[in-house]
């Protein structure tokens, strides 16, 4: 009994296992595979040989370099930006007793449930009143701070003992020390997953960039894929893997490395009931 | 919008976060301090009105933050409302009140409507099995011994994905021809079948995009909230012979209440939320049959350039979700207070 229970359990997670990864695997298969290889009747799990063109095709056609370049710009900018406006808000909210304290962070939970079309039309006008439309910085501010980092952090904070902020201000640390020598190394954690977070939701976005970036040099991965799919090469399924896996390597690459602490320091995130 | 309280925000120690369950939830992040110097700390209040003699470092903390949000939340949020109740021009220019002309519009327009059934059904079946697979999922890893981290590796993977390029993926996955599930179908006998290109079965393909991505971001929320129930708990539960369903519903569910509303919270968003896999995977077709909130208020925005009308769909959403969050905690808390 316990024994079919087990083989139960185990093929629930090989199922699992082979759904999470399938679309991966087909992605690089098509990608590896001779671009006629394509079209095959029945299936065909390994490629009949491995050619590196459609890489090259992807590459040139979709103009990846390119934007691989504004990606890693954009993505790097909103990092610092998020991080500088965060991490000293968190602190306040998690471990400074002033008056408005509350209302700033229900404002800030309350800004975790606005949905992004809300505010994505008054904004994509204001970026363009402010006669930053089809720019490296139209892509970047609308996203110069993160209600969820703040969130996110000021929960790791929390944590942090009230008796540690005791002594700090009894050596004589003033706020700005106390954040730099004291809590911004106990909340490591929790910085580096909400990094990892910060990343991985600004190389994917899709839709922003959609909408501010008009001129083709100025496109993010997603957008240069998107656009490359909508274009005549719409049914070069072997270029678009190829360039789908491009897109995707960076991320997957960076949660391999950065998993543990990632799922550590997310554990922090819930919220209160 | 306080929907998820905020009751911490006053006390330093509340009942879900006394000092043990502090130490489990940061591992890494906090010295093991005894609880009674915490305690001794957090009733010698007056060092912190001695804090609040210096204030204005605090403040000066919260203001690049406070001005991220206000462009680029709050305002944009409070214009979208007022946006709603004019006909904006999207070049600029003076707007013009119509009243309530935007949401009668949008309520009697058929294409909206279709839209906002879409959306309720892709969410009704996103939601629920994303979670439930996530908690399940969530559990079996826990449960592994050896090949854990493998597991756990290959479980997470699809919450990295770029959403783009998995569509483009998806779409190939399930093209009429050639496509790898009408194969596996045909080696079974059985007939292809146009996923993305009939009206019955499009919205349920992009769905289940949907679930394979949230299932896998629930799972990891899951996850790490199981790693905070303490191992205390798990003696107790084998001392008393409580295990299996009646352990997860009766002691780990309540125990990781937090985490279940945070996974519920976010599950909900995203899947109201859902534009990329619709624009990539069938830009809202065949004739409507993924249109969804988000790409039809984009179309009334962007192709139609009726800013006014897409504030108010907007509007009603947020409407919605507010509605929802206060729901889900009445419910929640119905128990416990």
């Amino acid at each position: 009994m316990i024994r079919a229970l087990r083989a139960v359990k185990w093929l629930l997670i090989a199922v699992a296992v082979v759904v999470a990864l399938f679309p991966f695997y087909w992605m690089l298969r098509t990608a590896l595979a001779p671009a006629d290889d394509v079209f095959f009747d029945g299936i065909s799990l390994v490629p009949t040989s491995i050619d590196f063109a459609n890489f090259a095709r992807a590459w040139d056609k979709a103009q990846l370099g390119d934007a691989i370049v504004t990606g890693v710009i954009m993505t790097g900018s909103i990092l610092v930006l998020q991080l500088i406006t965060c991490i000293p808000a968190a602190y306040v909210l998690a471990k400074v007793r002033i008056r408005g304290v509350g209302i700033a962070l229900a404002i800030v939970i309350g800004c975790l449930l606005v949905p992004v079309q809300v505010t994505l039309i008054p904004t994509f006008i204001g970026i363009n009143v402010a006669g930053l439309g089809d720019s490296l910085p139209g892509l970047i501010l609308p996203s110069m701070t993160s209600a969820f980092g703040i969130f996110l952090l000021r929960q790791q904070m929390m944590s942090i003992p009230d008796s540690l902020m005791e002594a700090a201000r009894t050596d004589g640390l003033g706020h700005v020390r106390t954040l730099t020598n004291v809590v911004i190394p106990m909340a490591g954690p929790g910085i580096a997953a909400f990094s990892v977070f910060s990343v991985f939701t600004h190389w994917n976005d899709y839709m922003w960039p959609l909408l501010i970036a008009r001129s083709p040099d100025l496109a993010t991965p997603p957008l240069a894929l998107a656009i490359f799919q909508q274009g005549d090469i719409g049914f070069d399924y072997s270029a678009l893997a190829a360039g789908a896996a491009i897109v995707t390597a960076p991320v997957v690459i960076l949660f391999l490395v950065a998993q543990r602490r990632f799922v550590q320091g997310m554990s922090g995130a819930e919220i209160p009931g | 919008m306080t929907a998820l309280g905020t009751e911490n925000a006053n006390s330093s120690v509340t009942p879900g976060e006394s000092p043990a369950d502090m130490e489990i939830a940061a591992p890494a992040a906090v010295p093991v301090e005894s609880s009674t110097d915490a305690l001794r700390a957090d009733r010698a209040s007056g060092t912190r009105r001695e804090l609040g003699r210096s204030n204005l470092v605090p403040i000066l903390f919260l203001v690049p933050a406070g001005i991220g949000i206000l462009l680029f939340v709050l305002l944009p949020a409070v214009l979208s409302l007022v946006a709603s109740f004019f006909t904006v021009p999207l070049a600029g220019g003076p707007w013009t009140w119509v009243g309530l002309a935007n949401f009668e519009r949008v309520l009697t327009d058929p294409a909206v409507l279709k839209a906002i059934g879409n959306t309720l059904v892709y969410s009704a079946i996103t939601i629920v099995p994303s979670l439930a697979i996530g908690l399940a999922l969530a559990l079996l890893a826990n449960s592994v011994g050896r090949g854990r981290p493998f597991v756990r590796t290959a479980l997470f993977l699809p919450m990295t994905a770029n959403l783009v390029a998995m569509a483009v993926v998806f779409r190939w996955l399930f093209a009429f021809q050639g496509g790898f599930v009408n194969q596996l179908l045909g080696v079974a006998g059985i007939g292809a079948v146009n996923w993305l290109g009939d009206t019955n079965t499009s919205l349920l393909t992009v769905a289940l995009v949907g679930i394979w991505r949230s299932a896998s971001f629930s799972m990891m929320i899951f996850f790490a909230g199981l790693a905070t129930v303490p191992g205390t708990i798990h003696e107790a539960t084998k001392a008393e012979g409580i295990r299996g369903f009646t352990k997860l519903t009766r002691i780990t569910l309540p125990i990781m209440k937090p985490t279940v509303v945070f996974a519920t919270v976010l599950a909900i968003l995203s899947s109201v939320q859902v534009f990329d896999t619709v624009n990539v995977m069938t830009q809202g077709g065949p004739q409507g049959s993924t249109e969804t909130v988000l790409t039809m208020s984009w179309k009334l925005g962007f192709s139609y350039f009726d800013l006014g009308a897409a504030s108010a769909l907007s509007f009603l959403l947020l409407v919605v979700l507010v509605g929802i969050g206060l729901l889900q905690r009445r419910i929640l808390s119905g128990g416990h207070k």
